[in-house]
């Protein structure tokens, strides 16, 4: 995907693809999250995401930054402006929506062929579930002390995830997220492009070229998800520690002194990143 | 059946959604919370985002749960932002609790999810405290002097002004669609269905001139932003030091963090002496 593939996608349209989808998508996020999911019987029917607005973006315009203002769009819209941000967690909600829809965007070459939209659409949308539901699993294994003594929650929680991952990629994946996309890609083709001031795609100027997947892609991929995974667990892990720390920490005062100190510490090592950070910007500029 | 899809479609209201976060993010200026500098408490979240994930003492959570919802009343947050909270609380852990039941699970199974609500409880109510206490442009600045990157406070700052805007665009193209359309009749036992149906198909077609529409939008933004030379602006210090000049500690912010902190000592020295 370098730039002299696609002389038309500068900089700047980069930027407005970003704007554009985090603009759009973070609006319908702000919506799905207000609307309550209800249940018929034991199947939950949520409107569980409308990721078809950024996988129309990523398929008819730069993949990446369609991918990366999904991403942004979301954590901005629908967690800092109503107070969700959940730290570290979400790190996992970015990247595999970012993969997910990066990927997606990545297969199409044609975007007026409907039936490899549809494949792409349904693909993206097992690709980030598939990543969220497996994170969703490690997540309670780890953060439940002795996960497997607790009567019936192994069992309900793989029955959970695995359920709600058929739920998903069945219900909201089909019906929010293919058919919306195979509607809304043709339409848009040759629309949207001059409002941003660039060419159609075509095959000659599609991403990847000749390969739909290079391994670069397949490898990042791989990486972004053990990251998110890896963030994720991080953000849960606490008993293992707690246990470590329960060794020295017997005593309430030398848990507390320790708090403390880690204060003082923290304290320290921010005004010292700062100081270091700003004489070598100073630095930089003169 | 019938009321929850009522109940949808006022929460659809477009008017609520928008003077709610509209509130959130403006209207209160006046809290204690939101005259803190934005440092202060991105290193106060930093602790009350991390601490209680690593802490496994029932009481000393309860503590610090009640530490948070207190910041959290401080700040006067909009009525719509605690629904929204509790929802997320219960479906991450209720919903669990409920299912472990129909796999022969017991009471003991209250237990450690009782510990994981409290900890996901904590944690939010501290980022509802910080992220919605602020006002986005302090927000803002915050973060960039943390060193996060500059498209992520562009991003914030520009979603607060562009929603007002899209979200009355959405519902003027939402109204039209309405006025063109015809909603299903009002007969049959599938009604309910039929009228959810509708109205999510038209919630769907509205995003496409939404799209077109933002999109000329995104590129004046763009461009104008490029006159300006901001990606110029990106990598410039001293630009980045005008942005950032007006950040100033005052007592309040020494006040709030030294409550915290000996709170927070305090009740990890009550929870080593009760047990539960």
């Amino acid at each position: 995907m370098s730039l002299s593939s696609n002389s038309s996608m500068g900089q700047a349209q980069k930027m407005m693809v970003f704007v554009l989808s985090m603009s759009i998508y973070g609006i319908a996020t702000l919506f799905t999250e207000l609307i309550p999911s209800f249940h018929v019987g034991i199947v939950e029917f949520s409107v569980e995401y409308f990721l078809f607005i950024p996988l129309s973006l990523a398929m008819l315009l730069s993949p990446l930054s369609a991918a990366l203002g999904a991403a942004t769009g979301e954590l901005v819209f629908s967690e800092i402006m109503l107070g969700q941000f959940g730290g570290l967690g979400e790190v996992e909600k970015f990247l595999t929506v970012t993969i997910g829809v990066y990927v997606a965007g990545r297969m199409v070459r044609n975007p007026l062929d409907r039936k490899m939209v549809g494949f792409a659409a349904i693909f993206g949308v097992i690709l980030q579930q598939g990543m969220g539901c497996i994170v969703d699993i490690l997540k309670v294994v780890l953060a439940v002390e002795d996960f497997e003594a607790v009567p019936g929650l192994p069992e309900s929680v793989f029955f959970t995830e695995g359920f709600s991952f058929l739920n998903d990629v069945l219900f909201s994946g089909i019906l929010f997220c293919m058919l919306p996309t195979m509607y809304l890609v043709p339409k848009l083709y040759g629309k949207i492009e001059p409002l941003l001031g660039m060419k159609p795609r075509d095959e000659k100027t599609a991403f990847g070229g000749e390969k739909l997947f290079t391994p670069k892609v397949a490898v990042l991929s791989i990486l972004g998800f053990g990251a998110a995974a890896l963030f994720e667990i991080l953000s849960e892990s606490g008993f293992e520690l707690v246990d470590w720390e329960a060794d020295w920490a017997e005593s309430g005062p030398a848990y507390a002194a320790g708090i403390f100190i880690g204060f003082i510490v923290l304290a320290v090592a921010i005004a010292a990143i700062k100081r270091n950070f700003e004489s070598s910007k100073r630095g930089a500029g003169q | 059946m019938k009321k929850l899809s009522e109940n949808i479609l006022d929460k659809i209201s477009i008017d609520y959604v928008r003077t709610q976060v509209l509130k959130n993010a403006y209207g209160n200026d006046d809290t204690p919370i939101a005259k803190l500098d934005p440092r202060t408490l991105l290193l106060w979240y930093l602790f009350f985002g991390f601490f209680p994930w690593f802490a496994n003492n029932v009481v000393l959570l309860l503590l610090l749960f009640m530490f948070a919802a207190a910041t959290t009343r401080l700040a006067k947050v909009a009525p719509l932002v605690l629904f929204v909270f509790c929802l997320g609380v219960f479906s991450q852990t209720g919903y669990l609790l409920i299912v472990s039941l129909f796999f022969d699970g017991n009471l003991s199974t209250i237990i450690p999810l009782s510990v994981l609500t409290l900890k996901v409880a904590t944690v939010s109510l501290a980022s509802i405290t910080v992220f919605s206490g602020l006002d986005p442009d302090r927000l803002c600045a915050g973060l960039l002097y943390f060193g996060c990157p500059d498209k992520l406070s562009f991003s914030i700052a520009f979603s607060y002004r562009i929603l007002p805007v899209l979200m009355e665009q959405f519902q003027n193209i939402l109204f039209s669609y309405r006025l063109r359309g015809r909603v299903p009749e009002k007969s049959g036992s599938f009604w309910v269905v039929k009228n959810l149906f509708y109205q999510i198909k038209i919630i769907m077609l509205s995003f496409y001139p939404l799209m077109l529409g933002t999109a000329k939008r995104s590129r004046t933004t763009v461009e104008a932003l490029e006159l300006k030379g901001y990606r110029h602006s990106l990598s410039n210090p001293e630009v980045r030091r005008i942005k950032l000049s007006h950040l100033r500690f005052s007592k309040g912010d020494f006040a709030f963090a030294f409550i915290s902190l000996v709170y927070t000592a305090g009740s990890i020295l009550i929870s080593s002496y009760i047990k539960l």
